[in-house]
């Protein structure tokens, strides 16, 4: 019997190591003129001003289209509704003139008055929505003036630059959702359950299935307005079909099985693609580094520091430049990329990505890795170990010791933790690592400030001033000491008056210096201490013309075709 | 018996609400609550916050608000997902068919393998057969379903027999509808042998106990002993009597008809409602959460009660009008 069971065995475990090793078989994605690729979640709403997740906003990003959107290679804003745009003087009153024959899913055409609708919905009070406060100028609402069908002027309180990166919010139409707005009923209007039909929008596909929990299908909107430079009909493929696989492993095997025509790979999975990418017919793209930024940040908070006028020393050390500094000389970020992203990865200096061409800043020194450096700063702080425990002590006889946090679950951060408690103990900081459950590290950082250290990562685009709630003092999200009536240190109001004078500054050049500052001055007293940014890859079916995949998004996708 | 099933239902109301009760604050306190996700986003303000906060009922006290979803629940009316803004009943439609193809499908698979085998077993105990498949019920009960699907799914993607993942093939709607079936049968396989392989190793080894329990009554000796064929020993006498806890455990088992299995649905890519709770409990979807402890409740009251009846059809002994006589 025991031999039998060995024999079994020895089978399973045959036929599992010959994955992957199925020669060829029949490339369905090959035939036909169809797109297929993989998406981690669910919508949860398909209509576009409600949606708060990237996979709702995914689910319907080529059903709708904004007056502009980004341009992945330029970086710049690109016309898509509007044809064209220009600004008064002041910079306070912007005319946008539309695009004439775009014509709506439904035959209707598409006019300025659906324009001035979809920003009525944006301002209206009884729809909660993530543009809303991205389009507040000065605390007020932006006006709009419907001057002809074609022609549509935006006023605003004061001169706003970020306006054209925010402002390619999704356009509805107000022929099919004008009503609901009145009534009150917008917020329940193309849910999950609308019929894909009744979802109408401008752009190059109409949703023509969802099946939960499975897939999103799409057509070609025949009417497209957008034309190739021969006049060719866009967009080139006639369907989307866009599979909801939950689980990334599950997509990387549907990878491997030639159901999807593209995949994003985790680390660990890129030297295995290379070597298959002949057979599995794929290229393998570097698309470029993390466009967010991934930091470790020290309560500053008097909230949680000081009781009964008593302040605990942890407020002092972590308000101490020459702790922060020795922090941030303490950073194995080599060991940090080869770790957790199997050396793909580049040590990040600024809070802006490099990837941001347009307002990263090049000129700052990074911290060098030096433990060395980070003992002479901590004995100039006059942290010493006293007692010959090991353990420096403040000049109080403090021990330096605290509690470092991230979200649980989350890999990455969990062995970059690891990394940094195993440095800070070689220099005699005593760290207790705490990873904490999701909604519990939320109230630590928003309602009881209950923390110490924390590594926590945000996700950025390419307008500096949607980070304003991070960077401004008053911000809710300034974790560092966050809702600040009035900037703590003179930095933090330095920051205060770039952002702001950033904002308002329409020359392009002039306005990139702002930011630079901003990014100088967070180097210089590290409320962020920035680890690492990750190398993204693509790996696509190699017979895919015109796909240009960038860490932005994908350059120009009505061109895609397949080779036949 | 009619009294007996009215009575039945009339003390699942207080039972009901005192599990969505409980369940009601179990959530809520809960640290967080939905919108917590939300707040770390940079392009969410503070003010939709609060306004979504509003539209939802949040900030009224904990009795007010299971208060008013009780009075909604009386109208069938499940209430609103937080994060889907659609009704807690349309979602849990819009999977429900699914859920339950796949849990039927997995139960005839564990039952109609394991009653056999356990009979089997339990009539040549001790011989080379049961002590094998004794071993292979006990990896089937060990071994975590998850491991067991991407085993599968593995195999599936190393010989093409099966496909990887998912409920149906890409070009489903422009097939036959046999294909739409065989493509639909295919889809099932490897879900329906990892969803009923726990379920049917221990069934088989209840079955197996029950039998060698009972093959030593005095009244399966004394059949034996009168001369009665062997086979209807086995089947009047033994079987007949080893249904009972099987009918109790049916019963049980349609409470976790539309439960579904997130981790499983998740790594094999199916279509069901395991996943969407599970989504629903992280996020603190109060209403969602809420919807499907009723359902669950519900299916699991009804199938215990079910049960209760058949037991008294297939077992005389069995007899609930004492009940009413005690009243």
């Amino acid at each position: 019997m025991t031999r039998g069971l060995v024999l079994a065995a020895c089978a399973v475990v045959a036929l599992v190591g010959t994955a992957g090793c199925r020669k060829g078989g029949e490339d369905r994605l090959r035939r036909g003129d169809r797109l297929v690729t993989a998406t981690i979640s669910d919508p949860k709403t398909f209509n576009p001003l409600l949606s708060v997740d990237s996979a709702s906003t995914e689910a319907v990003g080529d059903v709708f289209e904004g007056l502009v959107r980004l341009n992945p290679k330029t970086k710049l804003p690109e016309p898509v509704l509007a044809a064209s745009w220009e600004h008064d003087e002041a910079g306070t009153t912007w005319t946008f003139h539309l695009r004439e024959g775009v014509t709506w899913h439904d035959g209707a055409p598409f006019t300025a008055d659906d324009v001035a609708f979809s920003f009525e919905a944006v301002f209206d009070p009884q729809v909660p929505n993530s543009v809303k406060h991205v389009l507040m100028v000065a605390g007020q609402p932006m006006r709009t003036e419907v001057v002809d069908p074609h022609t549509i002027k935006v006023m605003m309180a004061e001169p706003f630059a970020p306006l054209l990166n925010s402002i390619g919010f999704d356009i509805l139409p107000k022929h099919l959702l004008g009503q609901a707005l009145k009534d009150g009923t917008f917020t329940q209007t193309w849910g999950i359950d609308t019929p894909p039909e009744k979802i109408v929008g401008t752009g190059p596909y109409r949703l023509v299935r969802y099946v939960p929990a499975q897939l999103l299908q799409y057509a070609r909107n025949p009417t497209y307005w957008m034309r190739d430079e021969a006049g060719g009909a866009l967009p080139r493929l006639a369907e989307r079909t866009s599979l909801i696989v939950p689980d990334q492993n599950t997509m990387y095997l549907k990878f491997l099985d030639r159901q999807l025509h593209t995949y994003s790979p985790r680390p660990e999975e890129i030297d295995d693609l290379r070597k298959r990418a002949e057979e599995l017919e794929i290229t393998l793209d570097k698309i470029g580094l993390d466009t967010g930024m991934l930091f470790v940040t020290f309560n500053r908070n008097p909230a949680h520091y000081v009781k009964d006028g008593k302040a605990d020393p942890r407020l002092a050390w972590f308000t101490d430049p020459k702790f922060a500094q020795a922090i941030a000389h303490s950073l194995d970020k080599r060991s940090m990329i080869q770790n957790t992203y199997f050396g793909y990865g580049e040590p990040a200096v600024s809070a802006i990505s490099p990837e941001n061409t347009a307002y990263y800043n090049p000129d700052l020194a990074p911290y060098a890795y030096d433990l060395d450096a980070a003992r002479r700063l901590l004995d100039e702080g006059d942290y010493r170990d006293r007692d010959g425990d090991g353990v420096r002590e403040d000049a109080q006889g403090h021990p330096l010791e605290f509690e470092l946090s991230t979200n649980a679950g989350n890999q990455v951060r969990e062995r970059l933790c690891s990394i940094m408690k195993e440095d800070w103990t070689k220099l005699g900081i005593k760290v207790n690592y705490r990873p904490l459950d999701f909604t519990t590290l939320v109230e630590k950082l928003s309602t009881n400030f209950d923390w110490d250290a924390m590594v926590m990562g945000f996700t950025g685009g390419v307008e500096p001033h949607a980070s304003a709630n991070l960077l401004r003092s008053s911000g809710n999200l300034h974790m560092w000491r966050p809702n600040q009536q009035t900037p703590a240190t003179p930095w933090e109001a330095e920051i205060d008056r770039e952002l702001a004078a950033g904002a308002r500054e329409l020359d392009p050049r002039k306005r990139v210096t702002h930011y630079w500052k901003i990014q100088e001055i967070l180097h210089r007293e590290l409320p962020m201490i920035q680890l690492v940014r990750q190398q993204r890859f693509i790996a696509a079916k190699s017979y895919l013309v015109d796909f240009v995949p960038t860490v932005w998004g994908i350059y120009e996708p009505e061109r895609i075709a397949i080779r036949p | 018996m009619a009294r007996f099933v009215l009575l039945r239902m009339a003390q699942m109301v207080p039972l009901l609400i005192g599990i969505t009760f409980l369940s009601f604050v179990v959530v809520d306190l809960a640290p967080g609550d939905f919108f917590d996700t939300l707040s770390m986003n940079p392009s969410i303000s503070p003010d939709m916050i609060r306004e979504m906060k509003q539209e939802f009922g949040y900030g009224q006290p904990l009795p007010v608000r299971y208060g008013r979803w009780l009075w909604r629940v009386a109208h069938l009316d499940l209430g609103m997902s937080i994060a889907y803004r659609v009704g807690v009943l349309d979602l849990i439609e819009s999977r429900a068919a699914n859920t339950v193809v796949l849990a039927v499908a997995s139960m005839t698979f564990s039952w109609a393998l394991a009653i056999p085998i356990g009979i089997v077993v339990a009539l040549r105990r001790g011989t080379l057969l049961d002590r094998s498949l004794s071993f292979v019920a006990f990896f089937g009960m060990s071994v975590p379903s998850f491991f067991l699907a991407f085993l599968l799914m593995y195999l599936a993607l190393a010989t093409g027999w099966f496909p990887v993942g998912g409920t149906t093939s890409l070009d489903y709607p422009i097939l036959s509808p046999m294909e739409k079936i065989g493509d639909r049968l295919a889809h099932l396989v490897l879900p329906v042998i990892v969803l009923g392989t726990g379920g049917m190793a221990s069934l088989m080894r209840l079955m197996r106990s029950q039998l060698l329990e009972i093959q030593s009554a005095d009244y399966v000796r004394t059949a034996r002993a009168k001369g009665v064929p062997e086979w209807i020993v086995v089947s009047k006498h033994i079987l007949r009597n080893a249904l009972n806890p099987f009918v109790t455990l049916a019963g049980y088992e349609l409470g976790t008809l539309l439960g579904g299995a997130a981790l499983v649905e998740a790594v094999m890519n199916l279509q069901g409602l395991g996943t969407l709770m599970l989504d629903a409990v992280r996020s603190l979807d109060l209403y969602l959460v809420m919807g499907s402890v009723l359902m669950s409740s519900v299916l699991l009251l009804l199938g215990n009660l079910l049960a209760d009846v058949a037991l008294t059809l297939v077992d005389p002994r069995i007899d609930f009008s004492h009940l009413e006589a005690v009243r």
